[in-house]
């Protein structure tokens, strides 16, 4: 599957009125008959949102016929208070002062757990499932009007299913993705990425490198947002195609697509010190060792390091072995870009030409990933970059030494790491190059608060980590 | 387009020559330094300093002289700096330093204090939560020294505006013309205003795609913000150092409507790096039969610390992000307060 999202379905039933405790899903391909899966294992049509304006919300219902067969209805602003019960009547509810009479014996419900799974089943509307629930609590009214409210709050959270679609932003893209799996994107937490562009220096018309892998384009998404029509985005890969997740579900315009160039890094160093010899041959060359060299990497990778990401993946495609499980995210990417050059009108003969791999047809045209080498080349051979970003995997040295002789002297670059440890050896390599100055080696603290009346403190959870920046800035100083 | 240019050409003409030259520092980069650029004399990690390139300034009795700079490395005549690559080494009697070009963080670090200012962590962080790009329209109260602005208006330009009030008349007016020297004075409007009192006005009703305030009440500027913000809504963000404004915030912004309204601390850590040399004592090689103390050392080890600073700033203040719905899914709870209801 593709995934081209054209709308953030954010899933929560108190949004409206609390802070910040709705869990996000991204849609993938957005099409009319696209099915999205909520809490429960049931897939949802979504067609009904189609021609609607962003920000409406939808009540999960279920249908009448079956059990657990739902479908989206759309609510009214009216619909939304009255469905919530401490929206609708505030302050209706005796409580007690404090829990010195609740006992946690396991009888404070009434009701057993079959008969809380059969209201749902009988298609009782959310509100009744918890005013029922409230009935036949025995402690319920005897909490502080505080825990009532942490009670109903938990209670809407588990029957109530509302969605509301919103337009992409980077903000929620960076959000959901962090939510969802933090390994996905190496622990890049929005702090941080707000971090970069900043020490980036990233002007709207500016022309920047990118080298990312493992993030998911996530990066380079927030470097393109900021980039108007006149900036340039030189995204640099080591595979076929650059990991674009993240560029796809920000809905691009044709304006921002027009700013990013990806190529791939052998290609373009290739390019550049001039050493290719026909095009023919750099196409059958370079692939079978950089497709290797990317398997074996994401192999051990897996299967040494991050034993959560093989799990989730393993759950997605179930029945599949390891090595397939690579297969299945090479094809993937190879997909996106399926997907991509489908909505160009290139349609099938492309389609071809990216299953049966580079070097076919190409004698004849140059094809996609050659022309946009040439530009990249061209781009900054002509001028030097104003900056250089590295979000990746690999070790960052031996690739910041590659890329940093194409930025230009009083520009600045970045490297991120979600380890110290390369960032270290990279500082003290740096501190011995004449050429750079004002290396720093950073981490940002994120802390995220409670704020109610009376009740504030910061969260009782929080990230440990966002990980790491190395910033510099690179100079002339005349010396080699 | 044309409005555009005609309008630049107008704010160039009323400018003295040199003025014209420097227009482009804080917006696009250039290859050798000129008279009348903006630059920051990078002089060692911990010593920056912002200069504008006079060869010539006026001594105490008012006479013209050299302008000369003293710095730690040693005296720079500023007019040596004309000619010279930005990024390149300038040699001074003492040592070097480096001619860069101005940035935003870097104006942030060096810049003339008139008030307490927002440092670069919280400053990334409001962009990122402000959902700035280039072509948004945003509101900045109060603007204070102007470090934020720069960043501000490096996100939204060239297409973007910014609107930025202060209630003190002076700081408005030296914010105003240090944005034209720094050559991005079309992409902001500063007022002399109480946003609290007056609110934004009716210049930017219903146009702000991002508010931000920084102000001692912040809840008084709540309503103004929505009255500020476009039909479609928008992001909010106040900065504030103490829990009690947050507090008073935050209820005020649940009550107009607000979502999303989440309270969040930025503080960032710089590590000292250095590589040490550490002895490694033998207690292998002890014998029943040694006398007395004899130290025996093995060979040292070189390791790479990373140690966190001695002290840091431990609070800057709590950013309180909020997005407006658009009008037709607001639902203010606070209908006596609520200002915009369509």
């Amino acid at each position: 599957m593709g995934r081209n999202p054209a709308a953030v379905v954010k899933g929560s039933p108190r949004k409206r009125t609390t802070s910040f405790d709705g869990s996000f899903i991204p849609v993938e391909r957005f099409v009319p008959t696209c099915e999205i899966r909520l809490k429960w294992p049931i897939p949802v049509m979504l067609s009904i949102v189609v021609g609607k304006p962003v920000w409406t919300t939808y009540r999960m219902e279920q249908k009448k016929n079956g059990k657990r067969n739902y479908q989206l209805k759309e609510c009214s602003i009216q619909d939304l208070k009255s469905d919530s019960i401490t929206l609708s009547n505030p302050g209706a509810l005796s409580s007690g002062t404090d829990n010195r009479n609740i006992v946690d014996d396991g009888s404070s419900q009434k009701l057993s757990m079959e008969e809380i799974v059969n209201l749902r089943d009988e298609g009782l509307s959310s509100k009744e499932i918890v005013g029922t629930l409230i009935e036949n609590s025995k402690t319920f009214h005897n909490k502080t009007e505080y825990s009532q409210q942490k009670y109903l709050k938990k209670k809407e959270k588990k029957y109530f299913e509302y969605v509301t679609v919103r337009k992409p932003t980077v903000r929620l893209i960076a959000e959901i993705m962090f939510r969802l799996d933090q390994g996905k994107i190496m622990g890049l937490r929005v702090d941080t990425l707000s971090q970069i562009n900043t020490a980036v220096n990233l002007h709207s018309h500016g022309k920047y490198i990118v080298y990312e892998s493992g993030c998911q384009g996530l990066a380079s998404a927030s470097m393109l947002n900021g980039l108007s029509g006149e900036g340039r985005l030189v995204l640099v890969h080591s595979g076929n195609y650059p990991q674009k997740h993240a560029l796809l579900a920000l809905n691009l315009t044709e304006e921002q697509e027009n700013c990013l160039i990806s190529v791939n890094i052998y290609n373009l160093l290739r390019k550049l010190k001039g050493t290719c010899g026909s095009e023919t041959q750099t196409a059958s060359v370079d692939t079978t060792p950089v497709k290797e060299g990317v398997e074996s990497s994401d192999v051990s990778f897996e299967k040494e390091v991050d034993s959560s990401e093989v799990s989730v993946k393993e759950a997605l495609s179930p029945g599949q072995s390891l090595e397939n499980v690579t297969d299945t995210s090479e094809t993937d990417v190879k997909d996106q870009v399926i997907t991509n050059s489908d909505q160009e009108s290139t349609g099938s003969g492309k389609r071809k030409l990216s299953e049966s791999g580079n070097d076919d047809g190409s004698a004849k045209k140059k094809s996609r990933w050659e022309v946009e080498t040439d530009r990249a080349a061209g781009l900054l051979s002509s001028q030097k970059a104003d900056g250089l970003v590295l979000v990746c995997r690999e070790h960052p040295s031996s690739i910041l030494n590659a890329l940093l002789p194409l930025v230009a002297p009083s520009r600045n670059f970045v490297v991120y790491n979600q380890c110290r440890e390369p960032l270290l050896d990279l500082f003290t390599e740096l501190m011995k190059n004449p050429n750079v100055i004002n290396v720093r080696l950073t981490d940002t603290w994120l802390r995220y608060y409670q704020v109610e009346s009376n009740r504030t403190h910061p969260l009782v959870n929080m990230t440990g980590s966002g990980g790491y920046l190395l910033t510099g800035v690179v100079v002339d100083s005349g010396e080699k | 387009m044309i409005c555009e240019n005609y309008t630049n050409i107008r704010k160039i003409l009323l400018f003295r020559p040199h003025d014209l030259r420097d227009i482009m520092s804080f917006h696009t980069h250039k290859t050798s330094i000129e008279e009348g650029d903006t630059l920051m004399l990078y002089l060692s990690p911990s010593s920056l300093l912002t200069i504008t390139v006079n060869s010539l300034t006026k001594n105490k009795h008012g006479a013209t002289v050299e302008n000369i700079l003293q710095t730690t490395q040693g005296a720079l005549k500023v007019r040596n700096l004309i000619g010279q690559k930005y990024g390149s080494r300038i040699e001074l009697s003492k040592g070097s330093a480096y001619a860069l070009h101005p940035t935003p963080e870097l104006w942030t670090v060096t810049l003339p204090h008139r008030t307490q200012i927002i440092y670069t962590p919280d400053i990334s962080m409001i962009l990122f939560q402000l959902e700035l790009r280039p072509g948004c329209i945003v509101i900045e109260s109060g603007t204070g020294s102007g470090s934020l602005s720069h960043a501000l208006i490096r996100a939204i330009k060239p297409s973007g505006h910014l609107y930025t009030f202060d209630f003190h008349e002076h700081r408005a007016s030296v914010a105003r013309s240090e944005f034209q020297s720094h050559g991005v004075g079309d992409f902001v409007t500063v007022a002399h205003q109480d946003v609290c009192q007056n609110g934004f006005g009716s210049e930017v009703e219903r146009k702000a795609d991002a508010v931000f305030l920084d102000l001692p009440h912040p809840w008084e500027a709540v309503p103004h913000a929505v009255n500020a913000m476009k039909d479609s809504g928008g992001r909010l963000c106040s900065f504030s150092p103490c829990m009690e404004q947050v507090q008073r915030t935050c209820e005020k912004l649940r009550g107009l409507g607000f979502v999303e309204i989440s309270t969040l601390e930025v503080l960032i850590k710089e590590y000292q790096v250095s590589a040490r040399t550490m002895s490694v004592m033998d207690l292998d090689s002890i014998n029943a039969n040694d006398n007395g103390p004899n130290a025996v050392w093995k060979d040292p080890l070189k390791i790479v610390s990373c140690n966190a600073p001695l002290t840091l700033a431990g609070h800057t203040g709590y950013l309180t992000v909020a997005t407006l719905p658009p009008l037709l899914s607001r639902v203010p709870i606070d209908s006596v307060n609520g200002t915009n209801q369509g």
